[in-house]
């Protein structure tokens, strides 16, 4: 037990050391910096206005209003953001694998899949992160949810678990590179398919489809189900649970991406030299 | 104390056959061929030994380092680092080893070289007082204080190698693995590395394994080389006996005063052109002195010279063995 904790404040540690060198990096190149800035936000607030013109045109989306796909939207851009911060590195591990660059981790006293992840802090992703806090506070007022300190933690647990969701997924689909020895960048589609999954209710799809992302690929539980419990909208699961259920979903994904990621490493080949 | 046993390494290949109809057949029914990089090394070193590893490109070296180092799984058969199996305890047993690639560097591109150090002080846990003692330590030998507050992405490939040296002894490892150090180094680098190498080998017993190409490695630090070829091991010894075991000879030269040379009975001319004649010799049957006494009875002498077997010699032998 104490063996954990100490390594539990070693691993802090480093996290908060890696962290800093992450924002001195920023740093070093601030015109970066200022390009995200613009075009990330841009992306999503346009993304938000064609949800607005859609919704002004027929009314609603499968059963909900404008407040209410905001509170939705909103949600899923948060989590979106902080699997970016955390896990994004995911995306291009095919060509961590085939470039060899997992040995330096390998001779390093610490979890390979943590210092993967950590080394790789995107504090660039914190520009996502704007338009969500910023479209998310305004369903939060236009669909007149009581914010209180339930609301808060509900909202935090629930962000946590997505963004576990949203990261082993990345990490299942990234490991797939230690097997097949080929560097794809799964990226792209990734988002697209978790766009149109997460920023819409799940409802709008045929039943099948649903099936599949609420427990095959547990998508729906990233901010369709969250976001219907805290409205009161009607779905197949509702409940003060739900953010308490999405995470655990979390740590199941993450746990299994986990477990993928260390069968592939077994298979690590490094590369010749 | 490092103890391999029965190292092996397999790599399953698909067989590509050509043109699309080959590609095809491959998807439908691949056929598999395994590759043996590594095949059933054992071997020891001892605390403080400093071990080359030598062998053509494709040999295994790098595999077999890599397994030492835990980045790679062996396929059989293990490496035990004091004691215990590094891919069964990686955690564990890393830190008490450092790690360099001479062709990848493990300092962060893109910040001044201290905050890469500063980041190992955190993984490894080492304290104020023990990082600032190594640091003054490895910079009276390297001279790291010049460069540390340059970024990375600055610095010359010598002064890069000299940050990734510090890098991987800031923990006071007992085992350092160099794959390739010295590649692409400059002279006065390679001299550094060299002396680093000897330095902490002497003062911290430090044991140090490294592959290389580099006859001036193998010549100045390594006191124990083994040769690798296919996978296998074909030589392990001190340098010296190397030599002696399969290049037993000499080779005599003799300068005459005109173009014709006398044969020697108990050597053999290798080489005849112009006033010179090169004349080798096994060391055990028969010494210079004999060879230039008879010689010069038959005909006047100008100059002589003795030739040593080199170590490119050997390791031409070496390698042609199974090749």
């Amino acid at each position: 037990m104490r063996k954990a904790c100490r390594e539990l404040i070693h691993y802090l540690d480093v996290t908060v050391h890696m962290f800093k060198m992450a924002v001195m990096t920023v740093i070093e190149y601030p015109s970066n910096i200022a390009g995200w800035l613009i075009s990330n936000p841009l992306q999503f607030i346009m993304g938000f206005a064609i949800i607005k013109f859609v919704v002004e045109s027929f009314g609603e989306i499968n059963g909900w209003n404008y407040g209410q796909l905001a509170f939705l939207y909103g949600l899923s851009v948060i989590s979106h953001a902080l699997s970016m911060i955390f896990f994004v590195q995911g995306w291009f591990m095919g060509y961590y694998v085939m470039e060899g660059d997992f040995d330096r981790y390998l001779t390093r006293p610490l979890g390979v899949m943590y210092q993967f992840f950590f080394t790789n802090i995107n504090i660039v992703g914190i520009t996502d992160l704007i338009p969500g806090v910023l479209v998310f506070i305004y369903g939060c007022v236009k669909s007149g949810v009581t914010v209180n300190l339930l609301f808060i933690v509900q909202i935090i647990v629930t962000l946590i678990g997505a963004t576990l969701i949203r990261g082993g997924i990345y990490i299942l689909l990234g490991s797939t590179s230690f097997h097949t020895r080929s560097a794809v960048d799964f990226g792209q589609y990734t988002q697209e398919i978790m766009d149109k999954t997460t920023m819409y209710p799940m409802s709008m799809y045929p039943e099948s489809m649903q099936f599949i992302l609420t427990y095959l690929i547990p998508i729906g539980w990233i901010s369709f189900y969250p976001a219907a419990s805290f409205l009161g909208i009607n779905s197949r699961y509702a409940g003060m649970m739900i953010p308490f259920i999405t995470l655990a979903v979390g740590v199941l994904v993450m746990l299994a991406a986990g477990a993928y990621f260390n069968m592939g490493l077994r298979k690590y080949e490094s590369a010749g030299n | 104390m490092i103890d391999v046993q029965n190292l092996c390494k397999d790599y399953v290949l698909k067989a590509k056959e050509p043109g699309l109809r080959g590609a095809i057949r491959g998807l439908v029914r691949p056929e598999h061929k395994k590759i043996h990089a590594v095949s059933d090394l054992s071997f020891h070193i001892d605390d403080g030994e400093i071990v080359g590893f030598i062998g053509p490109n494709g040999a295994g070296k790098s595999t077999t380092i890599k397994m030492m180092s835990g980045i790679l799984t062996p396929t059989k058969g293990c490496v035990l680092i004091d004691g215990r199996d590094i891919s069964k305890h990686r955690k564990e047993v890393v830190r008490n080893i450092g790690v360099v690639f001479g062709q990848r560097s493990q300092l962060n591109w893109d910040l001044r070289l201290g905050e890469s150090f500063e980041l190992l002080k955190h993984i490894y846990q080492i304290n104020q007082s023990d990082y600032d003692r190594t640091i003054d330590d490895l910079d009276s030998i390297l001279g790291i204080r010049e460069i540390i507050d340059k970024p990375v992405r600055q610095m010359s490939l010598g002064q890069r190698m000299k940050g990734d040296l510090v890098a991987s002894m800031l923990h006071s490892p007992g085992v350092l693995f160099l794959d390739e150090p010295t590649i692409g180094l400059d002279v006065s680098a390679k001299y550094a590395l060299r002396k680093f190498i000897k330095e902490i080998n002497k003062t911290r017993r430090t044991t140090v394994i490294l592959t290389t190409h580099d006859l001036g490695d193998i010549q100045e630090l390594c006191e124990r080389l083994i040769i690798i070829n296919n996978g296998v091991m074909m030589e392990d010894g001190r340098l010296s006996e190397i030599v002696d075991r399969i290049a037993p000879y000499k080779t005599l030269v003799v300068e005459y005063y005109d173009e014709s040379a006398p044969e020697h009975d108990r050597c053999e001319m290798t080489e005849h052109s112009g006033n010179v004649a090169k004349y080798r010799f096994i060391k055990n049957e028969v010494t210079a002195a004999e060879i230039i006494a008879d010689l010069s009875r038959i005909k006047t002498i100008k100059d002589v010279s003795i030739e040593e077997a080199g170590i490119d010699d050997i390791i031409k032998i070496a390698y042609g063995q199974s090749g």
